[in-house]
């Protein structure tokens, strides 16, 4: 995108007041996006967008400004920009760039051009009749297409030059049911670090008759019962639960401050001996997967618990480098070239336990099952965490019975992870539709087998139910 | 730079005519400057400007859009041909398109400051710092001022169209937040928000900021869970107006038109308390989100949306005032050239009442002084569920006797608008989608999910 010479140029530009480490970070993005409300197509929007970035760190302090324009001049202004907090100088160096490749293949099997817009949008009118079809309490049916090329660049002083190429298809589907006055709504998808592939991998016409039967059958749900008691999370999406409950506490930017429950604990017993928690930015063909992270580092497995013991945190350049780290563990990411990045997980999960899921949901005499949720949030300092369902079922004598509407399940992320008392062996990653906001959007994935806390707090409007 | 961005917007929405087609171009240049201080030193400083254009095309009912900040000739003339071809993938709609042009009144909106270019770097870390200040200074037990952000905006917005319409308006905003955690004796910790936002540079507080931050977090330290039960609860501003923005949600046309709202076909009943007055005005004096017109060229104006209870309007966009057979309010939005033109809020806001929050309190038997909440997806303005964790302050006979950490709260949206006992007179602008203001609340049977 930019020249080797003109990177070396504007590196020795932004390093010129006395700056310790320079970068340029390079993007090209453009992207499809379809989207399909009342059986109309309508949204059909391209989008172009390409600009660049160059940080310069004096220390712990870091300056950036950005520019959409990549000519010599911009690149330059924007290198002077930044390097214009610092009041030292320094001989400008000639910068050794060595091309690095990352072992990593993310290949677009099938090309998004393979496939013409209207065949795409065709696909959506589908996904319509479908949903429709299924029953006459659907009211409203949403359906959207998504393909986007991020490619970046990234040079810095220390002699890093590396490209990342990413590819991400998602399709995402939605019903609205309606009946007497009730309205329930179920959105689904899925997606990933691919191209058309995605679509032959998965059946967007079954996915759409499954949301289209929740929702009908959430028509029946009752509000959710209010109080302790056990909770049953399902496998896949229900990784939201670690990535919310202990995930952002294990980002280095909450580590270094001291502000994280975490700080300082490595080497403890954090989780019951059941639980292994991994980070790995390395997956073939998931959402959170990366070649180099944002900063240029190259992506990499971290394991984050092993056996209920804290093993690492997840590490930024910025952080690694103000605590004198060698390397971080790529997990620096970014939203775009506007802005710079912070320490974020990739595709997160805990580990394959003992348990079969059956067992783990006979167990219980009366709880919740958490089958889909609407996102998450966590508290940082008191850990505490909380995740709102959109699909839940009371659990009676070891049954899944009532559906359940309204349910929020909240908790405190290090007591839970002590307390989660069965694992099942049914691991899974999410669909491929996570997005992680921490004042920046970063595509993520969660995962998990199927497990139990045995007390949650539940919040819903029904009456507490004594004897839980 | 000298681009006459004006100009270029009304070339390429002249281009349609030729083409017997429809066409919008929306050109934005914005500065932004971002500073973030942690242990009294500056840690990021960002400062720079970005631009872009978007092109709308309507060919006979269908929407096409494509934008590019990329302003070369060939990129444009690129740009323009995708738009047209997207526009033929669309589904031909009778009620799609573009606004014909309305006067817009000649009125300062006060949303420019036209100092903000000029006021030097040193001046906005000087304010971020004091925010931070404030925080450590407010009391020992807080150990650290987290997300300690400036941010501003100054945006020029171009746009015309293919029926004439042009206008330009600059506006500017500045806006500093930042965490508090404080630490117990017992080494536990919580952390709380405190935010300002404003038009106008010396409009923020960094004292009020910061001390904001710290109060609240220092408030809620060392909560314990209450025994589950039902409950009159007081609802801080920020608490409040995450539900006000689901509402917001509920009473655009277009949720209606597509059956995705809770308050469906209620138009003219009594749907809450007849406290409740809610309105949006897109015209608010000094209000973070008002703009002399919309993201499509229509003038912004004030619309009541539920009066004393009563459901009276919605807010429209052009094509579901022209589905509806009505004007549009110049509620269309847009986050930037990036995006379609898409129906929401302005500045949407509560109607304050009378008592002052202490006065609230005082009226309070036994109930849970709500000052913050998480919520993702919990708030649905859909089904009208609406349930959140929550930390705050227990009330026994009119005053607070401590803290309260680790419960829920849920209630539903139309309980929420029926159980309204009590409006604070301290109406309060948060900025969100849009801006939502809201006065501190009474809402009563609130199920309290605890121990
Ligand atoms: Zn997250």
């Amino acid at each position: 995108m930019i020249a080797k010479e003109l990177a070396q140029k504007v590196l020795a530009e932004a390093l010129r007041t006395g700056a310790d480490l320079a970068e340029i970070y390079v993007e090209d993005v453009v992207s499809l996006q379809l989207g399909l409300e009342d059986s109309k197509i309508e949204q059909a929007v391209r989008g172009a967008d390409r600009g660049a970035g160059v940080r310069v760190f004096f220390g712990n302090l870091v300056t950036y400004a950005y520019t959409d324009t990549l000519d010599e001049t911009s690149l330059m202004n924007a290198a002077r920009a930044a390097a214009a907090a610092g009041s030292g100088s320094s001989q400008t160096r000639v910068i050794d760039l060595t091309e690095r490749k990352s072992p990593l293949k993310y290949p677009v099997e099938i090309a998004f051009e393979t496939m013409s817009i209207q065949e795409k949008a065709n696909l959506l009118g589908k996904m319509d009749e479908t949903a429709r079809a299924y029953h006459p309490a659907i009211v409203q049916v949403n359906a959207s297409y998504l393909e986007l090329r991020r490619h970046m660049w990234l040079f810095n002083s220390a002699g890093v030059q590396v490209e990342d190429d990413r590819s991400y298809t998602e399709m995402r589907g939605g019903v609205i049911a309606r009946r007497n006055g009730t309205l329930q709504s179920v959105r689904e998808g899925f997606g990933g670090r691919m191209g058309l592939e995605l679509l032959s991998r998965n059946d967007a016409l079954g996915k759409m008759h499954e949301i289209a039967e929740t929702a009908v059958k959430m028509l029946d749900a009752r509000p959710c019962p209010a109080g302790e008691m056990p909770v049953v999370m399902c496998n896949g999406w229900g990784g939201v639960l670690f990535h919310e409950a202990c995930g952002h506490q294990m980002e280095a930017d909450f580590i270094t401050k001291g502000s994280s429950a975490y700080t300082g604990k490595v080497g403890q017993q954090i989780a019951n001996p059941i639980i292994t928690a991994i980070d790995d930015g390395t997956i073939a063909g998931r959402r959170g997967s990366l070649a180099f992270d944002d900063d240029g580092t190259p992506a990499q497995r971290t394991v984050l618990i092993e056996k209920g013991i804290l093993k690492e945190y997840m590490w930024d350049l910025v952080e690694a480098r103000r605590v004198g780290r060698e390397s971080s563990t790529g997990n620096g990411r970014r939203e775009s070239y506007r802005h710079m990045p912070m320490p974020r997980m990739t595709n997160t999960f805990i580990d394959r336990g003992e348990h079969d899921p059956q067992e783990i949901i006979e167990s219980v005499k009366r709880g919740v099952y958490i089958q889909s949720m609407a996102g998450g949030q966590a508290d940082i300092a008191k850990g505490d965490y909380v995740f709102n369902a959109t699909v839940a079922y009371l659990i009676e004598d070891g049954k899944l019975t009532t559906p359940l509407r309204g349910a929020t399940i909240f908790g405190n992320g290090p007591k839970t992870l002590m307390q989660i008392d069965m694992v099942g062996n049914d691991l899974a990653l999410d669909p491929g539709m996570g997005t992680c906001g921490k004042g920046q959007a970063a595509r993520v994935s969660v995962g998990q087998p199927t497990l139990r806390i045995p007390a949650a707090t539940v919040g819903g409007t029904d009456e507490p139910v004594s004897g839980m | 730079m000298t681009t006459d961005y004006l100009a270029l917007a009304q070339a390429v929405a002249q281009r349609a005519a030729a083409d017997g087609i429809e066409a919008e171009a929306y050109i934005t240049h914005d500065t932004e400057t971002q500073i973030k201080v942690s242990q009294g030193a500056v840690e990021q400083l960002s400062q720079s400007a970005t631009r872009g254009i978007g092109v709308r095309i309507i060919d006979h009912g269908r929407t096409g859009y494509a934008y590019t900040s990329d302003f070369s000739d060939d990129s444009i003339e690129q740009t323009w041909r995708t738009a047209r071809e997207l526009a033929q993938i669309a589904t031909p709609d009778e009620y799609r398109a573009l606004p014909d042009p309305r006067p817009i009144p000649d009125e300062d909106l006060e949303i420019w400051d036209p100092k903000l270019e000029s006021v030097p770097p040193e001046a906005k870390i000087d304010a971020i710092k004091r925010v931070e200040r404030a925080t450590l200074d407010y009391d020992a037990r807080i150990i650290l001022s987290e997300f300690c952000n400036y941010q501003d905006a100054i945006s020029h917005v171009y746009l015309a169209n293919s029926r004439g319409f042009a206008g330009q308006y600059g506006r500017t905003i500045a806006l500093a937040f930042n965490m508090a955690i404080a630490r117990g004796e017992d080494g536990g910790m919580v952390n709380a928000f405190g935010f300002g936002a404003s038009n106008f540079f010396d409009e923020l507080n960094p004292e009020t900021i910061g001390r904001e931050s710290a109060s609240k977090a220092i408030s809620i330290l060392g909560g314990q869970p209450v025994p589950t039960q039902t409950a009159p609860v007081i609802l801080d501003h920020f608490v409040s107006a995450q539900i006000l923005g689901a509402l917001a949600e509920a009473l655009s046309a277009e949720s209606w038109q597509k059956k995705r709202s809770f308050l469906l076909d209620r138009l003219g009943q009594q749907v809450g308390n007849d406290m409740v007055t809610l309105m949006d005005n897109g015209r608010m004096k000094r209000g973070v989100a008002s703009a002399p017109f919309d993201a499509e060229g229509v003038p912004t104006s004030a619309t009541r949306l539920i009066d004393e209870g009563v459901l009276q309007n919605l807010v429209y966009d052009s094509y579901s005032a022209r589905k509806a057979g009505v004007q549009s309010t110049g509620n269309a939005q847009r986050f930037g050239h990036r995006s379609l033109p898409m129906l929401g809020p302005s500045n949407f806001y509560m109607q304050p009442g009378h008592q002052t929050r202490d006065e609230i309190i005082a009226g309070v038997e036994k109930g849970f002084y709500v000052i913050s909440v998480m919520q993702t997806g919990g708030i649905d303005s859909v089904t009208g569920d609406c349930s959140m964790s929550a930390n705050g302050l227990w009330i026994e006979n009119g005053k607070i006797v401590g803290p309260v950490g680790g419960v829920t709260i849920a209630t539903t949206l139309d309980g929420f608008l029926n159980n309204i006992t009590a409006v604070g007179s301290d109406l309060r602008m948060v900025p969100a989608f849009g801006a939502i203001g809201v006065p501190t609340l009474r809402v009563d049977n609130v199920t309290i999910g605890g121990t």
